[in-house]
């Protein structure tokens, strides 16, 4: 029984559309997204539809998640960074619901797609560059210009440049890594409870090895989801902090 | 016992007032954890090498389009760049993870105060 620990992550057409010699095809991925941001959106109005004083469950959930992202944006980028907040937390529940509704059995990880973080943070990125030129004029090139003297700047500024154009591909690659390794390991994992369970005697026994360790992945799955759409929207906050207030960094 | 509810209630609202300007001052985020910070160092210095290399490449690439023949000299003087931007890079991760865990002071006995 061969068992592809990749296959999970293969985009299949759904409903094959094809425009302009382009596939535009709905797949499993484009699926997966509509439901999380059909969830994620629903969750959030139904549970604060009550307005009530003293929260349900589920509103003190959607109050909780408002609270933090807002606690979040405010000691990272301060007062004015709020202006981005519906950005930010748009983006931060769209990738936690998807790091989560990818830890479903058998759902799709839409993180686990670089073309999909990719392109998040590359949203992000053009953000910080629109809000640093609209603020900041052709000033915001002061971003690349460090303090140092004149003879060091032909080196220090195609630093910054790497620098700066290093961040949509680190952003979108370490959500996209973890995302792709986490899946990869509970599959390969699985992968060894069948094969020794189909081996017979007492190495069926053995299976339940690899069977607690699935569980234990699963929980350290669940803390890296978390922790991913965390740091994936902290680090949006810094970068409009600096779009914002330039030279604040050193 | 009329009259010491108030007092009573007086007082639990002194010290839910404490309680929340407490928390109100302390940092709500999570605290960086060590896979948290690996995965974040890693994935900064092995961009800004790829960034730098693709930088080079394409000047390289743009250069011998105009029939200037450089090959591979700006792909190695972009290479070394993008490790110092990604060594930058890393610094400025580090200077970031270290306010963080500044705004998060151990876990103290004043935390078991307020059950």
């Amino acid at each position: 029984m061969a068992m592809n620990p990749m296959e999970q992550f293969a985009i299949k057409p759904i409903v094959p559309l094809h425009i302009g010699g382009y596939d535009v095809s709905f797949t499993n991925q484009s699926l997966l997204m509509v439901i999380v941001a059909v969830a994620a959106s629903a969750f959030l109005t139904l549970a604060m539809s009550k307005r009530s004083l003293v929260p349900s469950r589920s509103q003190s959930m959607a109050e909780m998640s408002y609270e933090f992202v807002a606690n979040m944006i405010q000691t990272s980028t301060g007062e004015d960074g709020l202006r981005f907040f519906p950005f930010v937390f748009t983006l931060f529940i769209f990738v936690l619901c998807s790091n989560f509704f990818g830890m479903i059995p058998g759902s799709f990880t839409v993180t686990s797609q670089i073309a999909v973080t990719f392109a998040l943070a590359s949203l992000v990125i053009l953000t910080v560059i629109v809000t640093g030129f609209a603020k900041h004029g052709i000033g915001f090139l002061k971003l690349f210009v460090p303090h140092a003297p004149l003879p060091l700047l032909f080196l220090l500024v195609p630093i910054e440049v790497i620098s700066f154009l290093t961040r949509p591909i680190s952003l979108s690659v370490r959500l996209f890594a973890n995302m792709l390794a986490g899946h990869t390991m509970l599959a390969v994992f699985a992968g060894f409870v069948v094969l020794l369970g189909s081996a017979g005697g007492v190495l069926s026994v053995l299976s339940i090895a690899p069977m607690a360790l699935i569980v234990a992945i699963m929980l350290l799955e669940l803390l890296v989801a978390f922790l991913q759409a965390y740091v994936f929207a902290i680090l949006t906050c810094i970068y409009l902090n600096e779009a914002l207030h330039l030279h604040d960094h050193h | 016992m009329a009259a010491q509810e108030p007092e009573n209630l007086r007082e639990l609202g002194e010290r839910l007032d404490e309680v929340q300007q407490r928390n109100a001052k302390r940092d709500t985020r999570p605290p960086p954890t060590q896979l948290g910070i690996a995965s974040r160092f890693a994935t900064e210095l092995v961009a800004a090498l790829l960034v730098g290399g693709a930088m080079g490449w394409g000047l390289d690439w743009l250069f011998g389009f105009f029939g200037i023949h450089t090959r591979p000299l700006f792909i190695v003087v972009f290479f070394v760049l993008g490790a110092a931007a990604g060594i930058r890079n890393v610094m400025r991760a580090a200077n970031e993870i270290n306010a963080e865990i500044a705004a998060h002071p151990a876990p103290s006995v004043n935390d078991d105060e307020e059950n």
